[in-house]
């Protein structure tokens, strides 16, 4: 078992840059680490007080109908279903994508707890967002109900189990499309459809459970009922929690401690197998030089990220589900009134939202999905090619951009004209719903690698640690949401005045930070690489 | 072709990874750099290809500043390093095709040279496949390839023998011999000293970062071997 620790540390501390924050000596670097931690706590206690707030008025509606377990019951579902969701597509990248393999499947260590420390890194990475979900609704209930003193102590052994079953839910899915991959020769391109396929699947299936139920909106028992159909073990928390039950809590630890020994003794059987399978090249030793097709140095870098970026199932799951929502949702809208889509996704204003705010509701699809915040950090050990080569730093820099923008505008694009249709815009609204998110999608390509020349990780084992876990996407996303959440703050609270006008103010200022960064690339950016 | 002026690199901390180092590799020129482990070699060839910054000193390539010009003096220069990481995800054709757009190969010459090189390393079937299917051997002799491809006038290999199979390595050496007595220059590290007294015409040996010695080959070892010299003077403070 201290095998599984050991391993399970090793890999935490490359996540965030941690042991670099615990070891270097450099003051210029302990200063930027220093900065970066305050960022994301304060990010972190934004969230967590955000939580708490929503918890709050939440929890005033249920103590109107005397039902206060549901906060915690709804609040922990809440967080299994985001963990499930989120853990789904970097399961498999977290489970067989790591470079040390070789060393540490040599060591003398059960092949189940190798597999047991990498789904205990997908638990501690969850438990931090349960972290933020759970505690806050946790103190609410307490002020609230005043329960008695079992209920701490319930509350917090719970908690540590909450993150468990989701996460093996949503690893098994992982294994299995590994597993599935495994057997083709196309196998990264095979997980990467099976992957979409059954995140679109939840996402439709979760539409129409929720559209058939027709309950979300009335706050009634029928609420309860419904959540604990769909995920029995709120119940079993609720009863451990709020009522006090020794035998709801010892069981809710019991299954969900068995069904992780029970997974990774399973895959730990299959694994191997899986990993070859995903990580054998097919190789034909059958080619004859044929003429080869020349191209411009950027336009032979753009082509090489581009490939880079289609090779790795993990980076284009991470960075394009933004986009698959955001067109899914504008076909839905095609067939779907934005009224019922509203409806359908717990947001009943929906409608007037989505009428008067499309182009920034569009655009923070389009900054979830920057692929440039990890471009360079990817780079790792083959940085050496572009370091040594006669190509300005300005052209690696901007290939890197163009391959972000052909993720984002394209989709984009397509989904603005199908929201245009649905929402019935006029024509300097459509306009506006059009150039918005594209300058938005070239402020977030050039901010992701500006920020990711300033937070660099080229040393890793794992893609997942600079895709997922890296200071550098941390950062882009946390500056992409404040760049979308001040302009929504500023056109709700001047509602009075013009909305195509503070929108026309607004891409004017995003496309004037463009300009500054896209200068910024040109100068700095070039001593930025250079020093990489 | 390569100058070296007062070159010093300082790691973090202030450790002078290399201190004042001067050296001249003239056209003709296969120029050996010998040093044990740690002595600078590595950080010092990675400033010349312009992989790596430095603060004090210059490099000169083909007459131009690394400093001042870096694209000028990486388009005469092909580096291959120790441990030749190449990108995984292309296959050995796309990434020679890649490394031939970079340094704006004509499409005739990289067609030609990439089967001629292809053929010498014995690698040519195997471009198809992806690198992530390649041996240590193999992917050496891919980099090895793209620095060919476009006629360097400065080639800088770190550790070029390590994992190349003896056919290989011998193909190396004659190539490096073909490109010297055209009017390239070669500077590379080794371990292999009885390598670097056979092919070097020069040598530099470096302990902790100082130049210990350098000059012609015969001038530096005298009577003895090269490795009895390169013994006494690691040996020896």
């Amino acid at each position: 078992m201290i095998n599984i620790w050991r391993l399970t540390k090793v890999q935490l501390l490359s996540s965030f840059g941690l042991n670099k924050a615990l070891h270097t000596r450099d003051g210029k670097e302990r200063r930027k680490l220093l900065l970066l931690s305050i960022s994301i706590l304060i990010g972190v206690v934004m969230m967590a007080v955000a939580s708490f707030g929503y918890s709050f008025m939440m929890a005033r509606t249920f103590e109107q109908i005397g039902r206060m377990d549901l906060l915690l019951a709804i609040m922990m579902a809440v967080t299994s279903i985001i963990g499930f969701f989120t853990t789904i597509y970097k399961a498999s990248g977290v489970l067989f994508g790591f470079k040390d393999y070789d060393l540490v499947m040599s060591l003398p260590i059960k092949t189940s707890h190798v597999v047991a420390s990498r789904v205990l890194q997908l638990y501690v990475l969850n438990l931090f967002f349960a972290l933020m979900v759970m505690l806050p609704a946790g103190v609410v209930y307490a002020i609230k109900v005043n329960p008695g003193a079992l209920y701490f102590p319930f509350f917090l052994i719970t908690f540590l189990f909450i993150p468990l079953l989701p996460i093996i839910a949503a690893t098994i899915i992982g294994a299995l499309i590994s597993w599935i991959s495994s057997r083709f020769k196309a196998s990264r391109m095979i997980s990467l459809i099976l992957t979409f396929v059954v995140i679109i699947g939840v996402m439709i299936g979760s539409f129409r459970i929720n559209g058939n139920e027709q309950v979300l909106a009335d706050m009634s028992t029928q609420l309860a009922d419904m959540i604990f159909k769909l995920y029995p073990l709120a119940a079993m928390y609720v009863d451990a929690v709020c009522s006090y039950e020794i035998g709801s809590l010892l069981l809710f630890i019991a299954i969900s401690v068995l069904a992780f020994m029970l997974f990774t003794t399973v895959l730990g059987t299959r694994y191997k197998a899986i990993h070859t399978g995903l990580t054998t090249s097919h190789a034909s030793s059958k080619y004859i030089m044929k003429p080869l097709e020349t191209s411009s140095p950027f336009r032979a870098l753009y082509k090489k990220e581009l490939r880079r970026y289609i090779s790795s199932s993990l980076y284009v799951l991470n960075t394009s589900i933004g986009m698959i929502f955001l067109l899914v949702m504008s076909i839905s809208l095609l067939f779907i009134s934005s009224e019922k889509l509203g409806q359908l996704i717990e947001i009943p204003q929906l409608s007037d939202y989505l009428s008067k705010l499309a182009p920034l509701f569009v655009s923070l699809f389009v900054t979830l999905s920057c692929t440039t915040s990890s471009s360079i950090s990817l780079e790792g050990n083959n940085l050496w090619i572009l370091k040594s080569s006669p190509v300005s730093k300005q052209n690696i820099l901007l290939s890197k951009v163009a391959v972000n923008l052909t993720i984002t505008m394209p989709i984009s694009i397509i989904s603005c004209v199908m929201l245009m249709i649905s929402l019935r815009t006029g024509w300097i609204e459509s306009l506006l719903l059009l150039v918005i998110p594209l300058i938005y999608a070239c402020y977030s390509a050039m901010m992701g690698v500006i920020v990711n020349l300033k937070l660099p990780n080229l040393v890793w084992t794992s893609e997942v640690t600079v895709i997922k876990q890296s200071a550098s996407v941390i950062v882009s996303m946390l500056i992409g949401f404040i760049s979308l959440v001040i302009p929504l703050g500023i056109s709700l609270i001047l509602s009075h005045v013009n909305g195509n006008l503070i929108l026309l103010g607004i891409g004017i200022m995003i496309m004037a930070v463009c300009s500054v960064m896209y200068r910024y690339i040109q100068t700095k950016g070039e001593q930025l690489f250079q020093a990489l | 072709m390569l100058t070296i002026k007062h070159f010093t690199k300082s790691y973090k901390g202030g450790k002078k990874a290399v201190n004042d180092l001067n050296l001249v590799v003239e056209k003709g020129d296969i120029y050996g750099f010998i040093g044990h482990n740690g002595a600078g070699k590595t950080t010092t060839i990675r400033a010349v290809v312009g992989v790596l910054d430095f603060e004090e000193g210059d490099i000169e390539i083909d007459g131009i500043s690394i400093k001042k010009d870096p694209v000028a003096c990486k388009a005469v220069t092909a580096y291959i390093p120790d441990n030749p990481d190449i990108y995984d995800h292309l296959t050995g054709i796309q990434y020679l095709n890649f490394i031939g757009d970079l340094f704006s190969v004509s499409k005739a010459d990289r067609e030609s040279l990439i089967k001629k090189y292809g053929d010498d390393f014995q690698i040519t079937a195997n471009l198809g496949d992806m690198i992530s299917s390649y041996s240590h051997g193999m992917k050496q002799k891919l980099a090895i390839i793209s620095a060919l491809i476009h006629k360097p006038k400065l080639l800088v290999l770190d550790e070029p023998f390590v994992g190349l199979d003896p056919k290989a390595a011998h193909m190396l050496k004659t190539i490096m011999v073909d490109l010297c007595s055209n009017g390239s220059a070669i500077f590379f590290s080794t371990h292999v000293l009885d390598v670097a007294e056979k092919l070097c015409n020069k040598i530099a040996i470096i302990k902790a970062g100082k130049l210990m010695t350098h000059g012609k080959t015969e001038d530096v070892k005298g009577d003895n071997s090269l490795e009895d010299v390169f013994l006494e003077l690691i040996d020896n403070d």
